[in-house]
């Protein structure tokens, strides 16, 4: 018997259902045939959300889930209108706030829109506000920002005029200087001529003295002179000397490693890869040698390295074994309790992270219009941008480098602004009293030159060292506006359990526990326009890369680290609120945005 | 991978030993030949008693050989326990499925007769189906032939390698302790092991006794031309990063091999045993290297030589002819596949770890954000406290019930990891309740077993004994598994066991089980009653309504009546990709239909490519779940840019789409055995060209895949067997059959067709998951051959509970001739059964293969007409192509109905 099948279209009551208003021209045309917007190929009125894909595009089906690509629009009158991926419409599952994504009466989906409106708004109007500040202090920032590069740039452009400057005083009292040696030099020599006359009279009075005696004095300099110059040890003493230094030193090399006790886990590993450890190091290869005696088919394949599991506890074969999967330190471990796989959990931030804080993966900022299901995604949006409200982990920053600055600040305070004519004149007086030659040369007036030189030199490589690290700090990309420009030489600390995490940008990032310090990365560059800040090439993890970190930038009152992550092993990621992601066309949009969503509201709310 | 880790042949006494042998070392005759309650029993003893040899080696071996139906021999031999063995040899139990004793025949005569010029008689039974087995007495040998020309199929121990080192006292000074790198085995009961030659007739190609990285077809391990190779080993071990091609054990082990020839066809040989296995695999000609007095070599007889460390002999010949029967055969011994949910059958998304609820959220959140439809996420070790299985760390996971919640919200499910290995810890309760019953294993000293595994010292339930896992079973309550709710699923890994401080990684062979039975004699099992034991612990949560889900490692067989399998800790590297696929095909022939390998690669970070082919791959096996070890990068699939998301969210939609074909192959597995995705040759028996192909398979009988596993590959050659033309799945392009193809290949897709003759059902909307897809309208695609015909089947039932096995299903068959479509019944249905039925409607039919021209269709049952033009055969590549297609027939799934094209 012919059974009727009941279709989804059957019971849909508006044929216009899923359509974005502006998009509803296209649909209620006066011919009878529509365009796939492809262009592909046209359908007619009746096939518009017949429940079957006409258009690969999904044109002739917004309101059901046939076909793949299409998109479902629903209202949310009170909230934000949304677009769907098709597939949700009529899954039993509610996605708009207002329900109209299920209408095939197998689930009832209440209209939630006014309560989760008013939170999206009251959110986002939150965010405006702190955008408003920050858009404040941002512009503020870029003003200083102005003002501190003008500066930087003229104390550079002046340094280099006094370097030129101090450069040719030295270059005058250095040439003085060398005058007054020669000068002396020539007295010495005169002095030692007259001391060899003298001498020679005194020999000649005194013909009856040994001659061995009067030639053993060169000889014996000589000597001296030899065991200086000489490259290759004579005798067994030095062979002896160099041994204990090389010796030394590659102690010192092991002790590093030890420092690190991932390296020092590979190593034992690998035996006979460090050729030059010492002994003490050199064991395990030894032992390994013997275990292959024992097994005859150790070693045969290029890459198999037989661990020496031979001498090993119970206990120790089983970390040990572990381990292999793990990657984890098992000498390090002996003591603990836990084989576990690894201690991730114990690096994972506690539960103070707020519902839906993003976590590490950089697309979950929805930021840039992208299509998103979620009916909520201002509130996710807002929470990003909302971080410092709900931290009550310690942050701080701080300047690293104030003491580069308070070195120099005797040359350059304003409050000192002619010590370069100072000097100039004292050079030139210097200069002028020496002029002329007197023998003996003046000690005094020697003294005086080479206590200025020394001096002048000092302050020239002092204002060298300032030039280039002023050039340094100017090579940097400090954002279109400069707006990074108070970021360098700063660090920006968070505590995240037992961490703190410094990150000092254009430097590096590093993790601090207790007395230890992880590099997470040095200084690399900013990425996705400005909004991430990388730091790469950390340190070496064990059986993984070298550690990275990521600091994602969001708009704050503050400069605060906070929610570090560590999403892949040894991939660090951040969060930094700084007002210097306070953009003011973002909060423009923003505004705008919650101008459409006041817009949106329901003027009579009785319905609810 | 470690090799010294783990011993060869040679550092394992029995293997040497029996690999020394030479043809013609058995000395054994068949005495007292006579039928004993339905079965031909015979004593087997040395012709001539070597007075000096221990008496003990001379007792009667006790033969007995029983008949079942459907061309299956089964032949036992054991020490004689009236004679006072110093201890009962293992019998493996619970493997055979209870069924199996009701389709024994009794045997009622034997009859004897001299063949083939031999000089001493042999007796002979006739079995069923034109089968003979005949014992000959002198020298003893058991064969199977075809009664009327006598031809063979299977022989046992015509080299006469057999050997069974009986139970006996120890010699004076003799010492039987064997010691490997740091351990010792005690071996209290001294050698034991049994060895025995089994030769296959009319064979091309034996496969089999998984699981091997390695070729499908099995290459000989020994005889000309074969390089000093170990023989396939049959012990399951945890193998830190397997090599892709190498006959040493991993994770499981079935001792069932099967041969195939284009001559006579397939047969198949079970060896029931579970403890330390290996097999060769000669080369033609081997005898004649090494004995003249061996039988004539013939070129179609493929010869293996079997040895095991203890049990007894317990084997099964199954004779075929085909593929399809010798599989079945097989498992109406040790069961056909279990029935999975729907679910089990989308796709999973695992990684070691997934590390808090945020974390989970995010994943989530993520793949709906991207439209990527799945149906499982996994929680490795870490969720734990401290590696206590049942419990949660609450620090990461503070409500569990909460977050599996939402994810059941989206009809989406969660699979949580429970291992063997149990902390040794006071205050885990776990631990606490094994050790007042005594519910560990005990060590050679008779105290709880003390290994060392993830939570440090750690113990490992007794699960052989029933009792211990109704125990085990137990916890699996919600009330008893704190913080589980009825949408989380179970997933047993390192239930070889894994002991990382035991002997090649695993549990001492002096260890000892209940009723006195030593580790050695059921290693291989041990990992199957635990697989097992939690499976039942799903059931009796679900009151006996709702299939459990369990994926477990190790392997055994039987192993697919509990639940799903994966081939372990695989690496990120093109070869793994490549052997993924014969590892597969051979678990499939011998049972295990549900498997999978880890899509990525466990070990290393796959190149974008790598794994944008594995997903393309995987969306085809059984089991379809991505999986990655800790210290890899993170590799959900949107992590690779734009274009790879798009890639892998299209292989990731063709699972999808073919979701309805998969649940009716998962059903035909179910009820006959044959696996889901399957050899070439399965499809082809009489194509020698399918053979050895292992590049490609059948995903049921109508489509074929061929990965692609190399890098930027611009073409692929493809063999398309059989006479009939092939359809491109995507864009409908015709082939034809019986030849090699050099094909162009894009980044988009691997080759995959589908066969003319065929129908196979899909489901073309893409929702969050397969629970949401329920309703949703089926598009059939017909794919017609030369004679303008094809047929279908589809299998439907709730997808979740065990009402199907009383009639709660649709099972319907499609036929296509003289230009109509048919939907006909196959479901028996009788007053009193449970009934099944859909909503769901068929919305598009594709015709492929069909003249152009018809504008419409006629709908038989209504005289409705309806629309035929050409469409898309993917929506989602809709421009591509333009395939025939009626548009909406207006029929429901579950109904008969006939559509006329016009």
């Amino acid at each position: 018997s012919p059974v009727a099948v009941r279709s989804v279209s059957a019971s849909l009551k508006d044929p216009f259902i899923g359509i974005a208003p502006e998009d509803e021209k296209y649909y209620k045309t006066s011919s009878d045939l529509i365009k796939c917007k492809d262009g592909s190929k046209k359908f007619s009125k009746a096939q518009l959300n017949d429940d079957f894909c006409d258009c690969p595009d999904g044109t002739d089906e917004p309101g059901t889930s046939a076909c793949p690509a299409g998109k479902f629009y629903c209202r949310n009158a009170g909230h934000a209108p949304l677009f769907l991926y098709s597939s949700r419409v009529n899954d039993g599952i509610c996605d708009c706030c207002d329900g109209s994504d299920e209408y095939d009466g197998k689930v009832k989906c209440p209209n939630t829109c006014w309560e989760a409106g008013k939170v999206a708004r009251d959110k986002l109007k939150k965010k405006i506000a702190t955008y408003q500040e920050g858009v404040t202090l941002r512009k503020q920032e870029v003003e200083r920002a102005k003002l501190g590069l003008a500066k930087d740039e003229a104390e550079l452009s002046k340094l280099k005029d006094e370097e030129k400057i101090l450069k040719g005083l030295v270059q005058q009292l250095k040439e003085r200087k060398e005058e007054i040696e020669k000068a002396e030099e020539k007295e010495r020599l005169q002095k030692e001529k007259e001391e060899k006359e003298r001498k020679e009279a005194e020999e000649k009075a005194n013909k009856e003295e040994n001659k061995a005696e009067q030639e053993a004095n060169p000889d014996n300099t000589a000597a001296v002179e030899n065991t200086d110059s000489e490259e290759k040890p004579t005798d067994s003493m030095h062979d002896d000397e160099i041994g204990l230094l090389e010796d030394s030193s590659s102690y010192q090399d092991v002790a590093k490693d030890n420092d690190e006790p991932a390296a020092e886990v590979e190593n034992s590993d690998t035996p006979g890869s460090e050729g030059s450890l010492v002994n003490e190091v050199e064991q395990p290869a030894a032992e390994a040698k013997e275990e292959s005696a024992v097994s005859p088919d150790s070693g045969s394949k290029g890459n198999d390295v037989s661990e020496n599991t031979e001498g090993l506890s119970k206990e120790e074969l089983g970390r040990l074994v572990a381990s292999r999967w793990t990657g984890e330190n098992t000498a390090k471990q002996t003591e603990e309790v836990d084989a576990t796989k690894d201690n991730d959990h114990e690096e994972m931030p506690g539960g103070t992270h707020g519902e839906e804080s993003d976590g590490y993966a950089s697309e979950t900022d929805n930021d840039n219009g992208r299509y998103d299901d979620d009916n909520d995604d201002v509130e996710d949006e807002v929470d990003e941008d909302f971080r410092e409200e709900d931290h009550d982990e310690s942050s701080s920053s701080y300047n690293f480098d104030s003491e580069i600055e308070s070195d120099l600040s005797d040359i350059t305070t304003p409050s000192n602004p002619s010590w370069l004519e100072k000097i100039q004149k004292t050079v030139q007086n210097v200069l002028r009293a020496v002029n002329l030659f007197q023998t003996p040369v003046n000690q005094s007036e020697a003294a005086h030159v080479r206590k200025e030189y020394d001096e002048s030199s000092a302050k020239l490589s002092k204002i060298e060292s300032r030039i280039s690290s002023l050039s340094q700090k100017l090579k940097h990309d400090f954002g279109p506006e400069k707006e990074f420009y108070s970021f360098y030489g700063r660090c920006f600390e968070g505590k995240e359990n037992k961490y703190v995490y410094k990150v000092c940008p254009y430097k590096q990032a590093s993790q601090e526990e207790g007395h230890t310090t992880t590099r997470l990365g040095r200084w690399n560059k900013f990425e996705d326009a400005y909004r991430v800040m990388i730091f790469s090439n950390g340190d070496k993890c064990w059986n993984g890369p070298d550690r990275s970190l990521k600091v994602k930038l969001r708009c704050g009152l503050q400069n605060e680290v906070a929610d570090v992550d560590e999403p892949s092993r040894c991939e660090y990621v951040a969060l930094l609120s700084t007002p210097a992601l306070c953009l003011e066309e973002k909060l423009k949009e923003l505004q705008h945005k919650l101008e459409l969503m006041n817009k949106e509201q329901p003027q009579n709310h009785d319905e609810l | 991978w470690k090799k010294e880790e783990f011993r060869n042949c040679n550092q394992t006494p029995f293997c040497k030993r029996a690999r020394a042998r030479k043809p013609g070392f058995c000395s054994l005759i068949a005495l007292d030949v006579s039928i004993s309650d339905g079965d031909l029993t015979a004593k087997l003893v040395p012709k001539t008693p070597d007075n000096e040899q221990d008496p003990d080696q001379i007792k009667p071996l006790i033969l007995a050989l029983s008949a079942y139906q459907d061309g299956i021999l089964r032949l036992r031999i054991d020490e004689d326990p009236s004679l006072g063995p110093p201890k009962k040899r293992f019998e493996v139990p619970d493997v055979i499925v209870p069924e199996f004793a009701s389709k024994k025949l009794w045997l009622q005569r034997v009859s004897t007769a001299k063949i083939d010029g031999d000089a001493a008689p042999s007796s002979i039974v006739y079995l069923s189906d034109g089968y003979e087995a005949v014992v000959r007495h002198d020298p003893f040998e058991v064969y199977v032939r075809e009664k009327s020309n006598g031809n063979r199929v299977i022989s046992l121990n015509s080299h006469g390698l057999f050997d069974f080192e009986q139970l006996r006292a120890k010699r004076e000074g003799e010492d039987w302790e064997e010691r490997f790198r740091t351990h010792t085995d005690t071996r209290p009961y001294g050698p034991q092991s049994i060895s025995f030659d089994v030769s296959f007739y009319s064979a091309d190609f034996v496969y089999g006794i998984p699981e091997h990285a390695s070729s499908h077809a099995l290459k000989p391990t020994r005889g000309p031309g074969v390089e000093d190779s170990e023989p396939y080993r049959l012990f399951n071990l945890d193998v830190f990063e397997y090599i892709h091609d190498s006959p040493f054990g991993i994770y499981g082990s079935i001792p069932f091999m099967i041969s195939h020839g284009k001559s006579r066809g397939t047969s198949g040989f079970f060896w029931l045993n579970a403890a330390e296995m290996q097999i060769d695999v000669m080369a033609t000609g081997w005898a004649d290297a090494e004995s003249e007095i061996a039988l004539p070599s013939e070129k179609s007889r493929i010869d293996t030589l079997w040895m095991s460390e203890a049990g007894i002999v317990d084997a099964f010949f199954f004779m075929g002819p085909g593929p399809k029967d010798v599989v079945r055969q097989y498992t109406s011994v040790t069961g056909t596949p279990a029935m999975p949910q729907l679910f089990a059958t989308a796709y999973h998304q695992c990684r070691w770890n997934y590390r808090d609820e945020e974390d989970v959220e995010h994943v989530d959140s993520k793949f709906d954000e991207l439209n990527i439809p799945y149906d499982v996420l996994w929680l490795d070790i870490e969720h734990t406290d401290g590696k206590r299985y049942f419990t949660w760390d609450r620090t990461l996971f503070p409500h569990p019930e909460e977050m599996q919640g939402k994810l059941a919200a989206k009809g989406r499910h969660m699979v949580t990891i429970v291992d063997p290995h149990i902390k040794r810890d006071d205050s885990y309760h776990v631990h606490k309740e094994a050790t007042q019953k005594g519910y560990y294993v005990k060590d050679a000293g008779g105290s709880d077993y003390d290994g060392w595994c993830w939570p440090g010292s750690s113990s490992y339930p007794d699960i052989l004994s029933p009792e211990i896992r109704s125990w085990w079973a137990d916890m699996f309550s919600i009330e008893n598994y704190v913080g589980s709710t009825p949408s989380l699923y179970i997933w047993n890994d390192m239930n070889e066991p894994s002991v990382f401080n035991g002997p090649e990684v695993t549990m001492p062979r002096d260890a000892l089980h209940y009723g006195g039975v030593e580790h050695r004699e059921l290693h291989n099992a041990y990992g199957y009653y635990f697989h097992m034991a939690t499976a039942d612990g799903l059931v009796k949560r679900g009151d006996g309504k709702d299939r459990p889900f369990v994926l477990s490692r190790a392997i055994f067989a039987g192993t697919q009546r509990h639940g799903a399998v994966w081939t372990g800790d695989n690496s990120a590297e093109w070869d793994h990709l490549r052997v993924s696929v014969p590892m597969i095909l051979t678990l499939g022939i011998t049972g295990i239909s549900f498997s999978g390998a880890d899509v990525g690669g466990f070990f290393g970070n796959p190149e974008p490519e790598l794994l944008v082919r594995w997903y393309q791959l995987g969306a085809y096996y059984p089991f379809f779940r991505a999986h990655a070890h800790h210290d890899t990068k993170r590799r959900e699939p949107w992590l690779f840019g734009e274009r790879n998301t798009e890639l892998i969210r299209d292989a990731i939609h063709v699972r999808y789409m073919l979701l309805p074909y998969f649940y009716t192959l998962f059903r035909e597995a179910n009820t006959s055995g044959v696996p889901v995705v399957r050899p070439l040759w399965m499809e082809f028996p009489s194509e020698e060209a399918t053979f050895s192909n292992d590049e490609a398979f059948m995903v049921g009988n109508s489509i074929i895949v061929q990965g692609i596993y190399t890098e930027r590959a611009k073409h692929a050659s493809v063999y398309l067997p059989g006479k009939e033309s092939w359809y491109d799945l995507r864009t409908g392009t015709a082939y034809k059959g019986g030849r090699t193809h050099k094909l162009g290949v894009s980044e988009d897709s691997i080759p995959a067709f589908q066969r003319a003759g065929t129908i196979i059902s899909r489901k073309d909307r893409f929702r969050r998951s397969s629970t949401q897809m329920v309703n949703d309208p089926y598009t059939l695609v017909i794919a017609l051959n030369s004679s303008q015909a094809a047929e279908g089947e589809l299998y439907v039932d709730d997808g979740k509970s065990f009402e199907f096995e009383h009639g709660a299903y649709i099972h319907r068959r499609f036929v296509f001739a003289d230009g109509k479509l048919t939907s006909v019944n196959l479901a028996t249905t009788s007053p009193g059964k449970s009934r099944f039925s859909s909503e769901s409607v068929v919305e598009r039919i594709v015709l492929l293969g069909h003249a152009p021209g018809p504008k419409s269709a006629l709908n038989e049952a209504t005289n409705q007409k309806v629309d035929i033009e050409l469409g898309p055969l993917w929506l989602q590549w809709g421009r591509g192509s333009s395939v025939l297609t009626i548009r909406k027939p207006g029929v429901r799934i579950g109904d008969d109905w006939t559509i006329k094209i016009l």
